[in-house]
């Protein structure tokens, strides 16, 4: 397996206020990483600053043993594409229209649509199957549908390496369910390298590889995620009791918050 | 509606063409000779009516790019300040008595180009630094810069002599009395960087309107997009105000409208935007030009009349 992203003592500094301190991983492609972390742990940060969003103050990120500093953001968008989170957004666009936007990092200002772009879209739509949602304006979308269309939409953009900033918050039981297995869907059968923001920790440990965790801007721990729930520092992430038990159906281990003060 | 866009555009372009034909031949034109009336209408009428179609499309256009930067239909160049900015800059030329031309273009278009990017610059700083700054507060930012910069406009008006302080006045109501082809001349090459910037950007419109942090995502280079159409649209309401004064609203309700019969796509939404605009304000003056005459009326004067309600009804509608 070749390193996908190298992530290298990254610092973020914005008036003063150290966001990310020194932090440094790695993923495989293929990789499925997890990011955890309470709020304001800098998660957030350290995907915006994957995106080319936020400039990093020091440190250093290679995509495909690549400087990240040096490509363009076209160029980067070709690696790397987003799903936001699952807020409502105002936008009057028509699904079909939306989804062929992402296509955007391959074309420059007089370029038609070509073949590459019309077989990317197909895939994306039949993998996400959202075929029925087309003519369909963004915003009379669910949120669960709207969050399949995002996925839809990154997925055309065909980058290597996909990020979502907890895809599933704001969403009910039926539809994170269902988005969570089409991201399992194409980091398994689609062999798509994914990067997720969660507060899902069950969530997190059951479908990721590997699990970063984020405390006050540095990395607490990071590792294979079937070894996360057995250390004792998901108390410390979260400054949280937890108790842990075994899932009636899979038998995996589960945490759940404690209810003695 | 949406579905079919090309009809959609074809229709607005008919309805546009349909106004242009028609408009030189309304207007009071008793008791004069053939000869006489043909001269009114290809030196007169002809000039003005290209004149309003330009300046038409152009603050449509303008007021297009800020709906879509600012993701909000109230956000417009008028709105946010900018044409008060230029009207102070313009204003200013008028007071002091500046007249040079530069590279064939005027003190006042500068005057009016430097005032808007003055005030351009302060809504981008502020909607850039304060990340989370709701368009509300941009938009009461904008309502206060545009207080500010007509007192400032009063200011010199009081200063200024009676026959100056007339003529900015007059000049305020915002009016598409032209001399002739010159002034269009004048205007042209603004208005024309303007759509080919705007048009070469358009893929780019359409991720802004997604959100700044998916344009990002999807490769579009959002600050140096931002500027660049910072820059033109500034040049063109620039030019405008300086030539025919801040004429309102045009750029808030054609847009709006436009998004409204052929969608988002900014592909199809810019030919949209600057046919209907170019049309819409050819009927305006034309209204103007009749609704007294032989009298006329400055058309600034009906774009508000008709703007104000529709600021309203948008503001009633957009939740708020």
């Amino acid at each position: 397996m070749s390193t996908l992203l190298d992530v290298n003592n990254l610092t973020v500094t914005i008036d003063e206020t150290t966001l990310l301190s020194s932090v440094s991983f790695h993923i495989n492609e293929g990789d499925y990483l997890c990011i955890v972390g309470a709020n304001g742990a800098g998660k957030s940060t350290l995907l915006k600053v994957l995106l080319g969003i936020i400039k990093p103050t020091s440190g250093d990120i290679a995509i495909h043993q690549q400087a990240v500093s040096r490509l363009n953001q076209k160029q980067l968008a070709q690696h790397i594409s987003y799903v936001p989170q699952a807020h409502d957004q105002q936008f009057n666009f028509t699904v079909i229209d939306f989804i062929k936007m992402s296509r955007y990092a391959y074309h420059t200002a007089l370029s038609d649509w070509a073949n590459d772009d019309q077989e990317a879209f197909e895939l994306a739509i039949a993998i996400t199957n959202t075929e029925s949602f087309l003519q369909r304006q963004m915003q009379t979308l669910s949120g669960g549908e709207r969050q399949r269309i995002m996925i839809a939409a990154a997925l055309c953009q065909q980058a290597s390496l996909l990020l979502l900033d907890e895809p599933t918050s704001f969403l009910d039981p039926h539809y994170q369910a269902e988005v969570h297995q089409l991201i399992c869907q194409l980091n398994q059968q689609h062999e798509l390298s994914i990067i997720e923001v969660s507060h899902d920790l069950n969530h997190a440990v059951q479908h990721s590889s590997s699990i970063l965790a984020l405390k006050h801007g540095e990395k607490m721990w990071f590792g294979a995620s079937s070894a996360f729930l057995d250390t004792e520092q998901v108390h410390t992430l979260y400054d949280q009791q937890f108790v842990f038990t075994k899932h009636p159906q899979t038998g995996a281990k589960i945490a759940l918050v404690s209810e003695s003060l | 509606m949406i579905s079919n866009r090309p009809v959609t555009l074809f229709l607005i372009a008919l309805v546009t063409l349909i106004i242009v034909i028609a408009s030189p031949f309304f207007g009071s034109s008793h008791t004069v000779s053939a000869e006489i009336h043909h001269q009114i209408l290809t030196e007169i009428r002809l000039p003005r009516m290209l004149f309003a179609f330009i300046v038409g499309a152009g603050l449509a256009l303008c007021g297009m790019v800020f709906q879509a930067m600012f993701r909000n239909p109230l956000a417009t160049p008028f709105t946010l300040g900018v044409a008060s900015g230029a009207s102070l800059g313009a204003a200013l030329t008028v007071f002091l008595g500046f007249s040079f031309t530069f590279l064939g273009v005027d003190g006042t278009t500068f005057a009016a180009f430097i005032g808007a990017l003055i005030s351009i610059s302060f809504v981008y700083y502020l909607s850039r630094f304060r990340s989370n700054f709701s368009t509300e507060t941009l938009l009461l930012t904008g309502v206060a810069i545009s207080f500010f910069f007509s007192s400032l406009i009063l200011f010199i008006q009081y200063l200024s002599n009676i026959t100056d302080s007339f003529r900015i006045l007059r000049w305020l109501m915002g009016s598409l009395t032209i001399v002739g082809y010159h002034d269009i001349l004048q205007l042209l090459p603004f208005v024309i960087i303007c759509i080919a910037v705007v048009l070469w950007l358009s893929r780019e419109l359409n991720l802004l309107v997604a959100g700044d942090d998916l344009a990002l995502s999807r490769g579009v280079n959002v600050q140096g997009t931002r500027l660049l159409l910072f820059f033109v649209t500034s040049l063109c309401v620039g030019a405008v105000v300086a030539l025919c004064g801040p004429i309102g609203f045009v750029g808030m309700m054609v847009p709006h409208i436009c998004r409204l019969l052929i969608g988002n796509d900014h592909r199809w939404l810019i030919p949209a935007t600057l046919l209907f605009g170019g049309g819409f304000l050819i009927l305006c003056d034309t209204i103007a030009r009749l609704i007294i005459a032989p009298a006329e009326i400055p058309v600034g004067v009906i774009t508000t009349l008709l703007g104000g309600p529709f600021f309203i009804w948008l503001l009633i509608k957009s939740k708020i």
